[in-house]
């Protein structure tokens, strides 16, 4: 059950590339449970200026009450964000949403990230590998350079695949992370092997994951933005175009994640 | 300037909430606006809803309707500009999945309702009529959505045209029918004054104002509608200024005040303005239990104030005293340039 409750900041720690992890105490056992792709609504005191939460996926959380997210300086909101010191106090609406899927129910999880989508795949890796699912995931890692590509050392500790793709080469392949995923896909294929894809990150990233997804047939996830003034499933405002009885669903409440086929793209 | 009123202050337990609306008592003037209130289960994950005076629901239809395309929202400076579609569960599905749980929780519910056309609003108001001893205490006609096509403009900005909607309305029904005028009109009192005559119980004062924001990167608009509804504190001068304009004019109309109420303080403006009652709405977005504290500021603020009911200051802001008229013959003050020598 989401709760509203306050939380302060403990360590505001940069990743490079503009990146920043946010560590949070809180009351304990708020988030217990999360699912990864749930997310909070955070707010700090921005006065009558900025009125609205902003969305975040738990990086991760812990039951004496401690949470972190990962975030970059994008807007009025995520600027101040980044610029807060330990003590700041925000405001934080939580759990919220439905998350991913759990690992280890017979297929490999294709985590497939961009930018500041790595959150609930960085979640989703950490919770599987605590399950021992750890060898049923493998991570697709895209950014624009070397420095979009945060966190990995991670990965790399739980021993989880790590397959990156960089737009100007820095790191491995050259240009989209659907290149390494499209092989993989088409492996997975050729071995008859089961495979789901889960993937965040920026909208044209989804699509292309989505139109891939689509093309060979694979089961894919996508954990989605939208503009959000609750959170809650109130004001309505999250709309996401769908397929079927009805032509929207709510990212905050139906989502954040969503079966590619579903959505009306 | 004229003095403030000098009155001693109060324990709180000698505040005395309670107001009334036209034909109701309310246990406290703070209720939750419609369409940042959802049909109230949301809200009970976080908060007591019992303790609310009531709510406005989304805003319904006879028949469901599905939203706008996407982006239906965006924040601005202090507000948000929102374009939703009216997207709501249709009057019969309201009756039977939403009202039971609102009448169990005790609270004056309101139901905000529109048509598609003319014929649409009297249905509306038939159906909603069937709520009548099962929870609805209003029935909030909202002939102010700038977010709907067919003819909607109409029925809220031409006095004769909501004259006889109203009329209708309220022959469809026994609950009593408030009116929810929409601030793009360059005479408001005039809208009121129409309703009023056409049998209304009462003005809710103001709807969002029709608004728009750009992505200069993009080159289009940043509500998929183009235009859409400015909420928040940035449109609450302009509510107060229309409710005060309203009451003067019309003393007896109960009006609900709402636009960017986000204190105690914001509601005892609209309070003093002429509003007997308040509505707040974006406000719940941030902080779901937002009504609550408003509630508790505003009864720490009259104890403050030594307010002793709401009654005693509905409409009470006085013009500011007149300057003593300039007489350029009098005697002149020693002037600023003759002072520094
Ligand atoms: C479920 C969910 C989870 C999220 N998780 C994270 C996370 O873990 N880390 C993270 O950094 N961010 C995350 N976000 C995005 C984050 O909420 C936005 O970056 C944030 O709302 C932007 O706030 P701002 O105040 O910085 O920008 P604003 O000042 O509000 O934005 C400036 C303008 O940019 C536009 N805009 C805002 N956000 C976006 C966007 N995402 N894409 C395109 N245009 C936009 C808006 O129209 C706005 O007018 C998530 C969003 C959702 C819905
Ligand atoms: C997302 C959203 C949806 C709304 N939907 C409705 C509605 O269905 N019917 C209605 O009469 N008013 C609707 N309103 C207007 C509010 O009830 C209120 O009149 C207005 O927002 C001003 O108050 P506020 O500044 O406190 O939000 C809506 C406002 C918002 C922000
Ligand atoms: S963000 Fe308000 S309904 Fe989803």
């Amino acid at each position: 059950m989401p709760t509203q409750f306050e939380a302060q900041l403990v360590a505001n720690r940069t990743l490079g590339g503009g990146y920043v992890v946010l560590e949070f105490s809180a009351p304990a056992g708020r988030l217990d449970g999360v699912v990864p792709g749930q997310f909070v609504m955070l707010r700090g005191a921005w006065g009558r200026e900025l009125l609205n939460p902003r969305a975040f996926s738990v990086l991760w959380s812990e039951p004496d009450g401690r949470f972190a997210v990962m975030l970059k300086a994008y807007g009025r909101g995520t600027t101040r964000m980044v610029a807060m010191q330990p003590g700041d106090s925000m405001t934080v609406t939580g759990p919220l949403g439905r998350g991913f899927p759990p690992p280890g129910q017979g297929s490999v999880q294709l985590l497939v990230a961009g930018g500041v989508g790595l959150p609930p795949l960085h979640l989703q890796a950490r919770v599987a590998v605590q399950a021992g699912h750890g060898r049923a995931l493998e991570l697709f890692y895209g950014g624009r350079n070397r420095d979009d590509l945060v966190l990995l050392d991670d990965f790399e500790r739980w021993g989880i695949a790590v397959q990156c793709a960089t737009e100007d080469g820095s790191v491995g392949a050259r240009g989209f992370v659907t290149v390494p995923l499209r092989e993989r896909l088409l492996q997975a294929r050729r071995d008859g092997a089961r495979v789901e894809v889960l993937s965040c990150g920026p909208t044209p990233m989804l699509r292309a994951v989505r139109a891939l997804a689509l093309e060979l047939d694979v089961t894919a996830w996508l954990c989605l933005e939208e503009e959000m003034a609750c959170g809650f499933g109130v004001c309505l405002g999250c709309a996401v175009p769908v397929h079927g009885e009805r032509p929207y669903r709510y990212c905050c409440t139906d989502g954040p994640v969503f079966e590619a086929r579903q959505v009306r793209w | 300037m004229s003095a403030p009123p000098r009155t001693a202050a109060l324990p709180r337990e000698r505040v005395d909430l309670r107001c009334g609306f036209g034909p109701l008592t309310l246990p406290h003037p703070i209720l939750a606006a419609s369409g940042c209130f959802a049909y109230g289960q949301q809200f009970a994950d976080f908060m007591d809803l019992r303790r609310l005076a009531g709510l406005s629901t989304k805003g319904i239809s006879p028949k469901p309707r599905f939203g706008n395309p996407l982006p239906r929202i965006c924040e601005t400076a202090s507000g948000m500009i929102n374009s939703i579609g009216l997207e709501n569960v249709g009057a019969e599905a309201f009756l039977r999945d939403k009202l039971p749980y609102l009448s169990a929780a005790g609270l004056s519910v309101w139901v905000n309702f529109f048509g598609e056309d003319f014929d649409g609003y009297v249905e509306c108001a038939r159906l909603l009529d069937a709520g009548r001893g099962h929870g609805i205490d209003v029935l909030e006609m909202n002939i102010s959505c700038p977010n709907i096509k067919k003819g909607g403009i109409e029925f809220g900005t031409v006095p004769e045209v909501a004259h006889r909607l109203t009329k209708a309305c309220v022959a469809a029904t026994s609950l009593p029918i408030v009116v929810k005028l929409t601030p793009n009109v360059s005479d408001v009192v005039a809208m009121a004054q129409a309703v009023a005559e056409a049998g209304a119980a009462g003005v809710s004062l103001i709807n969002t104002i029709t608004a728009m924001a750009i992505d200069v990167r993009t080159r289009r608009p940043r509500i998929a509608t183009t235009y859409g509804g400015l909420s928040g504190p940035a449109i609450k001068p302009v509510a107060l200024r229309m409710v005060h304009q309203v009451h003067r004019a019309l003393p007896q109309l109960p009006i609900c005040g709402m636009g960017g109420i986000l204190s105690g303080e914001d509601a005892l403006e609209f309070i003093m303005a002429g509003a007997s009652c308040v509505q707040v709405g974006t406000a719940n977005f941030a902080r779901p239990d937002a009504s609550l504290r408003v509630l508790d500021e505003l009864h720490a603020l009259m104890a403050e104030l030594g307010i002793a009911t709401v009654a005693e200051v509905v409409g009470c802001v006085q013009p500011i005293e007149p300057e003593t008229p300039w007489n350029p013959a009098a005697a002149s003050a020693p002037d600023a340039e003759a002072g520094k020598r």
